[in-house]
């Protein structure tokens, strides 16, 4: 469970830019986090890690204080995956990078071992496990790096614009392992995204944040009923919502656009 | 008053000799000019922090020289030297733009254009490299890394920074090398800058420093 309280947040001596947020995300959810370049996203996820520490209100992880912890006391909590998994890779193979977080936290071998494993199988990567990292494809890469935060056994993840730069298949293939860590783990996901597509797919919540405010707290098809203006916040509906709403249907992919516009006989519309 | 880059670098390359060339009273002239003029051109938190850190490892210099049996005077003097020197090449570096540098190197100097080149792609790579370094070590310490310990082995903790940012520094040039080869780097029939002139402001610079440089005959003969 992650808690923001009235937290205020600026770099050095700029302008703000978290003002006074308030939330609270509880166990196993997953929530996308949501705002045009610069709103603030990214500086709050940062504080939830305690990547940054607010100048005024307080961040709760699990029910504590982490205003004098540093991240890597947080790493069994929080896993936070950065967008760029290059700057990350630091051994010569998958299951040793993998490994490093429970390295660095001293755990036995055999618990290394099985929590590498484990983090490697989540992500679709047990048979890549010998392979140099840095020859991965991106898509990959971004797994990797996901595999590297599970491999500490943390119960939220933190992911910054995971799917930027992948194909469509990449990015389903990606989603899929999320959903199925928020679903048949219980981990709490956090997903700070452009896409309002997968936002509106796969998150249950969502939280826009527009020049630092937060501006809406909510479920994601209450965002996206496909009739709120959302240009203000500089997001936009996505096309699917606006049709499907036009259309009074419920289609979170073409596929089920398809399937409720021209049901087969037996379906139900 | 604006002088060129040959013109500043002359004078950069004669601060360095008058150090040696002129009385101690001078030099520390000099200092008070030349931190003066930088306060003047960019007095930002980066400025600052140089000025510091250089006034830190003059001291350190200074320390050492007398550790190792250097009277107090001839230290302090070493001291003065070497921040005189180094405030010239941040006073440089804060009024001129790096490309106008290098084209004075090739221009005047005669510098083959692909050393300018390295130099100027090299200071471009440094704000690069460090936010660089800043993304790396929040990634790492969000799976565990620590700066925790002893000397050793925060040291050898530190690798885990070092490793990643090498790596990509390396994938870096090599992408920018491919990419300037595929845009005709190296053909050497492309000038896409004005040549620099010298001014009115130019010659009376360079006369000072002519005059100021030939201090120990004029000091002796007249």
């Amino acid at each position: 469970m992650i808690e923001a309280k009235a937290v205020n947040f600026a770099y050095n001596r700029g302008q703000p830019v978290i003002n006074d947020v308030t939330c609270k995300i509880e166990d196993g959810e997953f929530v996308a986090l949501l705002g045009h370049n610069g709103s603030g996203k990214t500086t709050l996820s940062r504080l939830f890690m305690a990547l940054v520490h607010p100048r005024s209100g307080q961040v709760f992880v699990d029910g504590d204080n982490i205003e004098n912890l540093e991240p890597a006391d947080l790493a069994h909590q929080v896993g936070y995956v950065f967008q760029n998994p290059d700057l990350q890779i630091l051994e010569d193979n998958v299951f040793s990078e993998v490994a490093y977080g429970p390295i660095c936290k001293k755990l036995p071998k055999d618990a290394v071992k099985e929590q590498v494993i484990a983090a490697l199988e989540a992500m679709g990567l047990e048979n890549l496990a010998d392979a140099y990292p840095r020859t991965l494809s991106f898509g990959q890469k971004r797994r990797l790096g996901v595999a590297a935060a599970l491999a500490l056994n943390p119960r939220t993840l933190i992911l910054d614009e995971i799917t930027n730069g992948q194909d469509e298949q990449e990015k389903d293939n990606m989603m899929a392992y999320l959903e199925k860590l928020n679903k048949e783990k219980g981990i709490t996901i956090i997903l700070i995204t452009h896409d309002m597509n997968i936002a509106r797919k796969y998150a249950r919540r969502a939280i826009v944040l527009n020049n630092g405010d937060l501006v809406f707290d909510g479920r994601t098809q209450d965002l996206y009923n496909g009739e709120r203006d959302l240009n203000e916040w500089g997001l936009s509906q996505p096309v699917l919502a606006v049709l499907s709403a036009a259309m009074g249907l419920s289609a979170y992919s073409v596929e089920e656009f398809c399937q409720q516009l021209f049901p087969k006989e037996g379906d139900e519309r | 008053m604006k002088i060129t880059a040959f013109t500043q670098l002359i004078t950069v390359l004669a601060v360095t000799a008058w150090v040696f060339l002129l009385p101690v009273p001078v030099v520390a002239l000099i200092l008070v000019l030349e931190l003066a003029l930088l306060l003047y051109i960019k007095h930002d938190r980066l400025t600052m922090a140089a000025i510091g850190a250089l006034t830190v490892f003059t001291g350190m210099m200074i320390l050492l020289q007398l550790v190792f049996g250097s009277s107090f005077s001839v230290s302090l003097i070493g001291g003065l030297r070497m921040f005189v020197m180094t405030t010239a090449f941040l006073c440089l570096l804060a009024a001129t733009k790096i490309q106008d540098i290098a084209q004075a190197l090739v221009e005047k100097f005669h510098l083959p254009f692909e050393y300018a080149f390295m130099l100027t792609t090299a200071l471009r790579f440094v704000p690069d490299f460090l936010a660089d370094s800043a993304t790396t070590l929040d990634a790492q310490s969000c799976r565990g890394y620590s700066n925790r310990g002893n000397v050793f082995k925060r040291l050898y903790s530190y690798l885990a920074v070092v490793k990643p940012l090498v790596m990509r520094a390396v994938a870096k040039s090599d992408t920018l090398a491919l990419s300037m080869e595929l845009k005709g780097f190296g053909a050497n029939t492309y000038q896409n800058m004005q040549p620099q002139k010298l001014q009115v402001a130019d010659y009376g610079v360079l006369l000072v420093v002519i005059i100021l440089s030939f201090y120990p005959f004029w000091a002796k003969y007249l």
